[in-house]
């Protein structure tokens, strides 16, 4: 461990850390001995100590928080993965899975006194079943990937996170990621049937069966968006959605936030359902501007992109309509695209908009809030405000469909005091967001971002219920530990009950518990 | 440990390296994440190591390696949303690992590589950028592949094992034309050298009296090939180490297809390297020594225009400004001169194509060269001219942005990574079913027909020049396919 | 703690404790069963807090618990092993929210599911479950509790898919909420997807949140016949991979002497549906024989400006004609691309025992009902179900995944019930086990009920 990191007693670097203490009992940390049995379960390539190339490890998407990890070991197969886990539960050694490394709420963040278990080179498409419409694959896969493969058999996998070209499957399925064309296809959890999982006492086994109706209690939904934090995802078992036959990609520019607003309400309010509604204001479009070069329309206050899909005389319906609704709301220009090439080119600049903003300014915090899409004019007429009272720039880009904003925080951390002031102001907006009865995060997770603000929109009672689940699944709290709940439950012994045997028990046709 | 000022005195690297926003958008574009999956191997891997170095003064041996792993491609800049300039990271510190190497003085940032490395190293440095010494390594080579005996040496797992860089080297090496250059064309060779003005004789040699696209030209052209019909443009032309050496008729046909569309075309006799090998190597007091002897060369020509027929000099050259810049002396004529440098078929798609083509019935892959695709960002001129001849049609690659593995000497350095990376391209290529596979690089060349060979597929490999001087002098499309 | 703690009230009296908990609390009357066990106390708590009250009693005293909304499908699953307390959520009736420019609405769970549709038809939009569901009775808690779904599954999935915030008691008493009243939301575990279709055994449900749809304008079924198995299994890939974008793909086989027939769904706006219908004919072309209707099925063409209702009034009056869950119901689920095996399956296993069974469900969807006449003999019908589950795991020889498909009995007349496993194996049985340890340490959450043994 090279000794710019302090390390906090919960394994965890202090370095821009928020979540408060998690130490794991009896645990025997990572030695030698242990790294020589990772060693032996993998291969040495397999096995990462170099405290430099360790520390290339120390963060994902969100660089506010690092932590350089004790070991990283790189699996290739299931059963590796679950030796890997078994041997960490026999030492209590916490563990964190981590995908692509490009989360936005440090789902990925390691322990310092644990392993990083890397699922980058799971990155097999094991099958796809055109006529079930699924597919089975491995973690590391990318989200873009799936779809590229299912194209040829005319489908595609609709859940879209901007990052898609890069982030991995087995990461969305730890976020329950969204993305633009969540409004109508759903997310992560709509589009997952099927999960081979990793327990956090190393058995491996499957939730799920792929048809989406298997008996028993719905633990791939459960597991879809438990960050990481419930086991580690071995397959994924997949739903592909038929290429809808036509779509239409609008990009129309408005004068005012308001006015693009007043559009997006229009439109659902009469009844269509958009594959995709986005909207990015002046700042955002400037930041996409310098990165892609995106030529969106000058002078835009907001812009607008909708697209429509399905049956071509629906399409064709819904875009005049949409059209003429964004013309009655003041766009002074509307472009439709072309061909493949020119919807990719709309979508190039949204998609790179967080990371362009790196463009227009030497630091910014990403927000992920959602408020009812009825609130957005309010809620984002009240971040302009508070942008102005505290000097300090909010870009914005948001899936206006849904009402998720993602305002992103410029500021210049060089400068004294201006990294506290966007850290309120971020604050504030996810305040705004749970007033308006919305939610603290739509698609990026909590993490170790915002655990400290789970006690704002859950009671302790909510957030103890919620780790029940947990205890079910890891009540040695090795797994993935101190993400996404501020306090952690203990998990204590659980008494159980016996009561007279059923008939059938009796007769020794099912067992009961 | 190296002090951190020494590393970067003006903040300039950490500057660039703080531009990464750890997005990870460069992952799936990297040739060696694709190929490993491991952090360490990405851009952002990279310019983290590079950040770790800059804090702390020193880089591990496990560094090192990372660094000398990365192909130089720059897919990560086309794909990396926040505009890093990682190109001036990775030579950075590649200029690290070759100042450890040479080291005296104050201790280097990074461990010296092996022996056997830096010995291949010097043995590459000492001989591609010196077309006379590459040429006389060729006369073995030669005879070699007379006697057949450089399949064995390129096959047996022996020599392969003691001398990867040298089995790498011989599976890549072109079959040689066999006939010397004729008397007569070196009597006109050694009149130009005599006669600077140039004589009409020499010109015609290099139109040829056969039709063999490689051979009228010899390996040296004349110093001044006159433009067809009205005069458009003077330009000036690169000649190369690795292109005149193994690809004489690139440049016959290079010259040709300027000329025909109105170009006068100077060719200065001792042009030397421009350097290109060794900047993107790192080694940038050598690469810096090669730019001014090739700024001067070319200055004196009094062109308008430098054009330039390989990718990866292409792209070195327009970044003279770079590697000259704090030389006071030489800022201002290193900008002006990477101001006129253009890639041959960005000059043409400029200059716009008046030359008559004659058909040429076939379908071509054309293969992105990085340094044309990501680092000069030219992907579509050389496209629209290939479809500007009747009858050709082009196919795109699957996975075109990803290199081939050639990456300058990396197929020397890291066999084995390129020859994974050339597998790949050859199964990419051979997919696509064309009758001919088009590129812009002669490392490319070298790779792409060493991997299709080697995968069963072979398929002809030319230049983007060749194809279009073929249709304008009407050859015939054998004349592609063959050879 | 047993069925009856040492010194209880004896049966008939209501214990202090529950009646200080709740203000509606009384013995339970002849009627009160489930699924043939007799309850002993009925309690109707009106708000969550008073429920909460209730259930922190009730735990006191040890007593065993299964939630009641209508009672509409109590009979589901297994009976209780014991049923100490019905908490019948009757009083739990009011619609709380409906944001209908948000496109959500919460509810109560004991809200009847028809009236639900009625508040939100209103505003012209609806919960994306039935027709057939929303219509035939049932409340809100049920039917999160169940997750039951018919043919829109195809399009909109099952009601956990929907939902998006839920309230719940836990058996100690303790309040719990998890999602919200948005769409997006990943902050916490979503504890609704474990409690949908958990049958009441880790606690009581009482609010859900779910995200809306707006109300078609206009509603058209098309019915295909096929001659055989092979052939709808066809046609099924055919209408799936076709641009017209069904509601649903449902086929109906109701005996194997019959033809099978496949009903595509459209709905959407008036012009759109006919338009669609029109581009479907002409893709399934010989294969549509024109103003046949298969037997029971009602093929609408769109005339006035809410036919969604008239689709409602004649299924309710088609639902009246027949009795509600006879016989024994087996759902079977499986990768949509098995179909044809699935049909031979199900038809191989009945005719091998002797029995006459009805196929219907979302072919398109992978989820069909196979209907045994309440006439059938228990072991026969036994039997089927074995051999059925046997046939349908040979399916998934060669799959990466254990198995593709799947049996669950829904429901059967007790003599068949005592013979047969009603819920078959299920995956990761023991961490499903596990999580019942941990909501309901004391087992007393509608216990035997479930799955897993659970």
């Amino acid at each position: 461990m090279d000794g710019n990191d302090v390390i906090g007693n919960d394994g965890l670097s202090t370095v821009g850390r928020s979540a408060p203490a998690s130490v794991i009992r009896d645990a025997a940390g990572v030695d030698a001995a242990f790294t020589a049995m990772m060693t032996e379960i993998c291969s040495p390539d397999s096995v990462i100590t170099d405290p430099q190339e360790l520390r290339t490890y120390e963060c994902d998407g969100l660089t506010a928080h690092r932590s350089t990890p004790g070991l990283v070991v790189l699996p290739q197969t299931a059963e590796q993965v679950a030796a890997i886990v078994r041997a960490c539960a026999a030492r209590r050694i916490p563990f964190v899975a981590r995908g692509s490394g490009t989360g936005l709420s440090g789902g990925a963040l390691p322990r310092t006194d644990g392993v990083l278990i890397v699922m980058s080179k799971m990155r097999s498409i094991i099958a796809i079943d055109p006529a079930s419409r699924r597919a089975i694959v491995e973690p590391g896969v990318t989200n873009l990937s799936v779809s590229k493969a299912a194209e040829q058999h005319g489908l595609f996998y609709a859940p879209d996170p901007s990052s898609q070209v890069v982030c991995s499957v087995g990461g969305n399925v730890a976020e329950n990621s969204g993305g633009a064309h969540c409004l109508k296809h759903g997310f992560t959890v709509h589009h997952v049937t099927g999960l081979q999982v990793v327990t956090p006492d190393g058995e491996l086994t499957w939730l799920g069966d792929g048809t989406g109706a298997a008996p028993g209690y719905d633990l791939v939904g459960a597991f879809t968006g438990s960050e990481g934090t419930l086991g580690i995802v071995t397959k994924i078992i997949v739903k592909l959605t038929p290429i809808p036959e036509a779509v239409t990609t609008l990009l129309a520019a408005f004068t005012t936030m308001g006015a693009g607003g007043a559009a997006v309400s229009a439109i659902i309010g009469s009844g269509i359902l958009p594959g995709a509604i986005e909207m990015m204001d002046a700042l955002a479009i400037e930041a996409a501007e310098a990165a892609v070069n995106c030529r969106y329309p000058e002078g835009a206050g907001a812009v607008l992109i909708v697209e429509l899909d399905g049956p071509t005389g629906d399409v064709e319906a819904q875009t005049a309509a949409v059209r003429e609704i964004c013309t009655a709301e003041g766009a002074y220009e509307i472009r439709a695209a072309q061909d493949a090439a020119e919807r990719a080119a709309i979508w190039t600049g949204r998609k790179s908009a967080f990371a362009a903003v790196g463009r227009i300014s030497p630091a910014y915090i990403v927000q992920d809030g959602v408020v009812p899409r009825t609130a957005l004019e309010s809620v984002l007429d009240r971040i302009s405000a508070l942008s102005a009272e505290t000097g300090i720039r909010v870009a914005n880009v948001f899936h206006a469909g849904d009402g998720n904003l993602h305002p992103l925080v410029l500021f210049d951390d060089r400068r004294p005091g201006e990294q506290e002031r966007a850290e309120q102001l971020s604050g504030t907006i996810l305040d705004l967001c749970i007033e308006h009865g919305g939610s603290i995060t739509g698609e990026h997770g909590v993490g170790v971002d915002k655990s400290r603000y789970m006690p704002k929109m859950f009671s302790a009672a909510d957030l103890d219920t919620m780790q029940l689940l947990r205890c079910a699944f890891d009540p040695h709290g090795i797994c993935n530990p101190g993400k996404v709940f501020p306090t952690p439950r203990l998990c204590g012994e659980v008494p159980g009950v016996r009561r007279a045997p059923h008939p059938l028990v009796a007769s020794g046709l099912i067992d009961q518990f | 440990m190296a002090s951190e000022s020494l590393l970067d005195p003006d903040g300039r690297l950490r500057d660039l390296a703080g531009d990464c926003v750890h997005c990870g958008f460069c992952l799936p574009a990297c040739p060696t994440y694709q190929l490993w999956g491991e952090e360490m191997d990405s851009p952002r891997g990279r310019i983290h190591l590079i950040t770790q170095i800059l804090d702390g003064g020193h880089g591990s041996e496990a560094a090192a390696e990372h660094f000398d792993r990365c192909l130089g491609c720059m897919a990560c800049m086309t794909a990396c949303p926040s505009g890093v300039q990682y190109g001036q990271l990775i030579e950075a510190a590649r200029s690290w690992s070759e100042r450890a190497d040479t080291a005296t003085g104050p201790p280097m940032p990074l461990p010296p590589r092996t022996l056997r490395d830096r010995a291949i190293r010097a043995a590459i440095f000492a001989t591609f950028p010196y077309p006379a010494r590459l040429r006389a390594a060729i006369g073995p080579l030669r005879a070699a592949q007379r006697t057949g005996l450089d399949q064995w040496a390129a096959r047996s797992p022996l020599v392969r094992r003691l001398a990867p860089a040298a089995a790498a080297a011989l599976s890549v090496a072109p079959r040689l034309a066999r006939t010397r250059p004729r008397p007569t064309l070196r009597r006109d060779g050694a009149a130009i050298i005599s006669r600077p003005g140039g004589a009409i004789a020499p010109t015609a040699a290099l139109y040829g009296r056969g039709s063999h696209a490689d051979a009228p030209s010899g390996h040296r052209l004349p110093a001044r090939i006159p433009a067809q019909g009205s005069r458009r443009a003077v330009v000036g032309m690169l000649t190369g180490c690795v292109q005149q050496v193994f690809f004489p008729g690139v440049n016959g046909a290079t010259a040709r297809v300027l000329a025909a569309e109105g170009c006068d075309v100077i060719v200065p006799p001792r042009q030397g390297c421009c350097g290109a090998l060794s900047v993107h190597g790192g080694r940038r007091d050598e690469a810096a020594g090669f730019a001014r002897r090739t700024i001067e060369t070319f200055e004196r020509a009094g062109v308008d225009a430098v054009i330039v027929n390989a990718a990866g000099c292409g792209s070195a050259m327009k970044e003279y400004e770079q590697l000259l810049g704090e030389d006071p002396g030489w800022a201002s004529r290193a900008a002006a001169f990477s101001a006129g440098v253009r890639d041959f078929s960005e000059f043409l798609a400029e200059l716009g194509p008046v030359a008559p083509r004659a058909e040429l019935p076939l379908t071509i892959a054309y293969h992105d060269a990085c340094h044309l695709a990501h680092a000069q960002r030219i992907t579509a001129q050389p496209r629209s001219l290939l479809r500007g001849i009747p009858g050709v049609s082009v196919t795109e690659i699957p996975d075109a942005g990803t290199c081939c593995g050639s990456a300058g000497i990396y197929n020397l350095v890291q066999p084995d990574a390129a020859a994974e990376l050339g597998t790949r391209k050859a199964a990419s290529v051979a997919a696509t079913g064309a009758d001919l596979v088009v590129s812009a690089n002669p490392g490319c060349i070298l790779q792409l027909t060493q991997a299709l060979a080697a995968a069963g597929r072979p398929m002809p490999v030319r230049h983007v020049a060749e194809v279009i001087d073929a249709a304008i002098m009407g050859r015939p499309r054998a004349a592609l396919l063959g050879g | 703690m047993g069925t009856g703690t040492p010194g209880a009230t004896p049966s008939g009296t209501v214990p202090a404790e529950l009646a200080a908990a709740c203000a509606d609390v009384r013995a339970a009357g002849h009627a009160d069963q489930i699924a043939g066990v007799p309850a002993r106390y009925v309690a109707a708590p009106g708000s969550t807090d008073e429920a909460s009250a209730l259930l922190r009693a009730a735990a006191g005293l040890g007593l065993t618990l299964v939630p009641r909304g209508s009672g509409r499908r109590q009979h589901w699953g297994n009976p209780p092993t014991s049923c100490d307390l019905i908490v019948d959520t009757g009083r739990l009736d009011k619609v709380v929210e409906h944001a209908a420019g948000d496109l959500i609405v919460t509810a109560q769970a004991g809200v009847p599911l028809p009236d639900l549709s009625q508040v939100l038809a209103a505003a012209r939009q609806h919960l994306a479950i039935g027709p057939r569901t929303m219509v035939e009775g049932g409340t809100v808690g049920g039917l999160v509790a169940t997750n039951a779904a018919d043919s829109w599954r195809y399009r909109y999935g099952a009601p956990r898919d929907l939902l998006i915030g839920i309230t719940v008691v836990r058996a100690d008493g303790v309040i719990a909420r998890s999602g919200g009243k948005v769409v997006k939301n990943v902050a916490g575990y979503d504890l609704g997807k474990l409690f949908a279709g958990s049958y009441g055994t880790l606690g009581l449900i009482t609010e859900a949140t779910f995200r809306l749809h707006p109300l078609p304008g206009a509603a058209l079924g098309l019915g295909v016949q096929q001659k055989d198995a092979e052939s709808a299994a066809a046609m099924v890939q055919t209408i799936q991979y076709s641009p017209v974008a069904p509601s649903s793909i449902d086929l109906r086989w109701p005996s194997p002497a019959a033809p099978i027939w496949l009903l595509v769904g459209l709905e959407g706006d008036r012009e759109s549906v006919l338009t669609r219908a029109a581009r479907l004919r002409a893709l399934v072309g010989p294969a549509l024989l024109p103003g046949a209707q298969p037997d029971g099925a009602n093929v609408h063409e769109p005339e006035s400006a809410a036919p969604a209702h008239r689709t409602e009034d004649q299924l309710r009056a088609d639902l009246q004609s027949r009795a509600l869950d006879e016989g024994t119901l087996v759902r079977v689920a499986f990768w949509v691309g098995r179909l044809a095996q699935v049909l031979t399956a199900i038809q191989g296993a009945a005719a091998t025992n002797g029995i006459d069974v009805a196929i219907e469900g979302s072919a398109g969807a992978g989820v069909l009902e196979a209907r045994a006449p309440a006439s059938s003999a228990p072991m026969a019908v036994a039997a089927f179900v074995t051999d059925l589950r046997a046939a349908l795991s040979g399916l998934g020889a060669g799959s990466v995944v254990p198995g593709v498909a799947s049996a669950v009995v829904v429901y059967a007349p007790d003599e068949v019930r005592n013979v047969t496993d009603m819920w078959g194996p299920v995956p990761s049985r023991d961490l499903m086990r596990a999580v019942k340890d941990q909501f309901d340490p004391e087992h007393r959450m509608a216990p035997g009920r479930f799955a897993g043994g659970i």
